[in-house]
């Protein structure tokens, strides 16, 4: 009896030791205890990283983009101001640096552009549209007058007429110049006087007139002073000093932007280049922001592109953005700073074209963790009334903060050109040296389509 | 100097009673700025002509801060000492120009004779720290404390 009950007792102690699977009901599926992870509320790494995963799922499983929206700018905190217009000497270099821009100088070469031939004087302008790579012709400034009658049309394809749209062009800037009696304008209020009006009514009449060859522009919808924001962060620093010192933050960044005007259109622009290429470097600046200047502000996180999330027109085709007073070019020959006219354009262009783009791609969903899957394209056009400087731009990734850009080897790309007039003087009733190229140049950009249309 | 009528020749001379220091940045600036402690009553006007003018240094862009000097410091009869204000300039110079604050202490370099002098001294010095230090074995237990 004895030697039985300690061989009951053995017995369940030898099956406790031996490995062996034995005739035991299985283990259950779930553990017993829960999995080992490092706390949320603790003053950690490990929790902190804890904190981020979770916050990154919670977006991740938002159900509408407005949701997503809302939970990416929910924490406010001192974020940097970038202006995109600003007076600061080589903003263009930090924006890059900011925003993982690469410049590439001339326009891209278009291969769907060869679907409107323009009847311009000469073959030049279809020379110039072949892919070559970067520059525009120089010397592509015909006589105005050889371009005055249209080609005779080869086929049934109707050739676009430039002689027509530099006279809409002229008669624009005569109307808003010479012939419409206007008081002298207020103190540093130029811009608005006459460059203005000038552009907006450049825009939409060349826009009305070209929405019949371009079924892009008639589905498209222009916005007047329109408001694009956008809010990320690049890059990691210390706090200073606060109660927060010594945490260490992402560099939080904010574009607010008003451009002159704006066309948004329901389908996207086409990719210019494969989402993973590599056309040139993006400059590393070891200095914190503040260095050039760029201040610091709290306040609302808005990702805007110029329409709530509900617009059809959610994709971007071009903007027009007027340079102020302040940025004139007298300004800066007066000052001895020739060499920072063409940094205010490019600056400009870069920060307002990479809001716009990843403010679309936000609206589609993408975000930092949720980098984009294919390319977003937008043009604009900056300019001081008279000198008209083009860009284009594609946005690649939008993984910029300090994690998720170790591994990315993608950068965004920004094609540009240099300032050019597009008229020299109006006297008399008469434009003197009217620019063809500059014509020809916002022409295509607004012509730029999707290969399906 | 003769009186001075308007449309004549300017001869008299105007000499700024400013002063301008070039400090070493407290933060790592970038390469084209320049770091200057200047008086308090000078403009960035100012600062911009007094750097082109008299030393002709192309300037692009001047930015200035006052700075204000801490008053808690207390002397011996329990009042306030304060550290006095000054101004800052930051000046971006311009064509393209750099300047990074010089090194004003270099290392000397030490001939052979000081060389092995400061070579025995240090190992005097060690030497006469391990005389005071007692027996590495009793593992750092002073040598009164025993039976």
């Amino acid at each position: 009896m004895a030697s039985l009950r300690v061989r009951q007792l053995l017995a369940p102690s030898r099956r406790w030791f031996s490995e062996t699977v034995s005739g035991t009901p299985s283990p259950p599926d779930s553990p017993l205890y829960p999995p080992v992870v490092a706390s949320i509320t603790a003053k950690s790494k490990a929790a902190k990283s804890r904190r981020l995963q979770r916050f990154n799922q919670r977006v991740h499983a938002a159900a509408t983009v407005e949701e997503k929206l809302r939970l990416y700018g929910k924490l406010q905190r001192p974020k940097y101001t970038v202006y995109p217009q600003t007076f600061a000497l080589n903003a263009d270099r930090w924006y890059r640096s900011f925003t993982k821009t690469v410049l590439v100088p001339g326009m891209p070469p278009r291969a769907a552009a060869a679907k409107a031939p323009v009847a311009a004087a000469g073959a030049t302008p279809e020379a110039g549209r072949a892919p070559e790579p970067g520059v525009e012709a120089p010397g592509a400034a015909e006589a105005p007058g050889a371009a005055e009658t249209p080609e005779p049309a080869v086929g049934a394809v109707p050739y676009l007429d430039i002689g027509e749209l530099r006279s809409l062009a002229c008669d624009a800037l005569l109307q808003e110049s010479f012939y419409q009696n206007k008081k002298r304008p207020f103190l540093y209020r130029d811009q608005d006087h006459t460059p203005g009006p000038f552009l907006t009514q450049l825009v939409s009449t060349l826009a009305a007139s070209l929405s019949g060859r371009n079924p892009l522009l008639a589905a498209s919808s222009l916005d007047l002073n329109p408001e694009v924001s956008y809010y990320w962060h690049h890059g990691e620093e210390v706090v200073v000093h606060g109660h927060r010192k010594g945490r260490v933050d992402p560099v939080r960044f904010q574009i607010d932007d008003n451009p002159h005007l704006q066309i948004r259109v329901p389908k996207q622009l086409p990719e210019v280049v494969p989402l993973e290429s590599d056309l040139g470097d993006v400059p590393v600046i070891d200095h914190k922001p503040s260095k050039l200047p760029l201040f610091k502000k709290q306040y609302e996180n808005k990702v805007f592109i110029g329409s709530k999330v509900a617009d059809p027109c959610c994709y971007g085709h071009t903007q027009f953005h007027l340079l102020p007073d302040k940025l004139k070019r007298e300004r800066f020959i007066r000052e001895r700073l020739e060499d920072q006219i063409e940094v205010v354009y490019r600056s400009n262009g870069i920060a307002s074209l990479f809001a716009w783009t990843a403010a679309q791609a936000m609206y589609q969903g993408f975000w930092s963790e949720a980098d984009v899957t294919r390319p977003f394209v937008s043009q604009a056009v900056v300019t001081d009334g008279k000198y008209f400087a083009f860009f284009c731009y594609q946005l690649n990734t939008l993984a910029l903060t300090a994690e998720t850009i170790k591994n990315n080897p993608r950068k965004n790309i920004c094609w540009s050109t240099d300032s050019k007039p597009l008229y020299d003087v109006v006297e008399d009733g008469n434009v003197k040296g009217f620019n063809d190229e500059v014509l020809l140049q916002l022409v295509r950009f607004l012509l730029n389509r999707p290969k399906e249309l | 100097y003769p009186l001075f009528q308007r449309g004549g020749p300017q001869l008299r001379i105007f000499r700024p009673n400013f002063f301008m220091l070039a400090v070493r940045p407290g933060v790592p600036q970038p390469e084209d700025t320049v770091q200057f402690r200047v008086s308090m009553e000078m403009t960035k006007l100012d600062i911009r002509n007094y750097l082109e003018k008299i030393y002709n240094v192309p300037v692009a862009a001047v930015r200035t801060r006052i700075q204000y000097g801490a008053n808690n410091k207390r002397n011996h009869r329990n009042q306030r000492v304060k550290k006095p204000d000054y101004k800052v300039a930051y000046v971006q110079l311009g064509q393209g120009q750099t300047f990074q604050f010089p090194n004003l202490f270099p290392e000397k370099e030490q001939d052979a004779e000081t060389r092995s002098f400061d070579d025995f001294r240090d190992k005097f010095m060690e030497k006469e720290k391990q005389k005071q230090e007692g027996d590495p074995r009793r593992g750092g237990v002073p040598d009164w404390f025993g039976l």
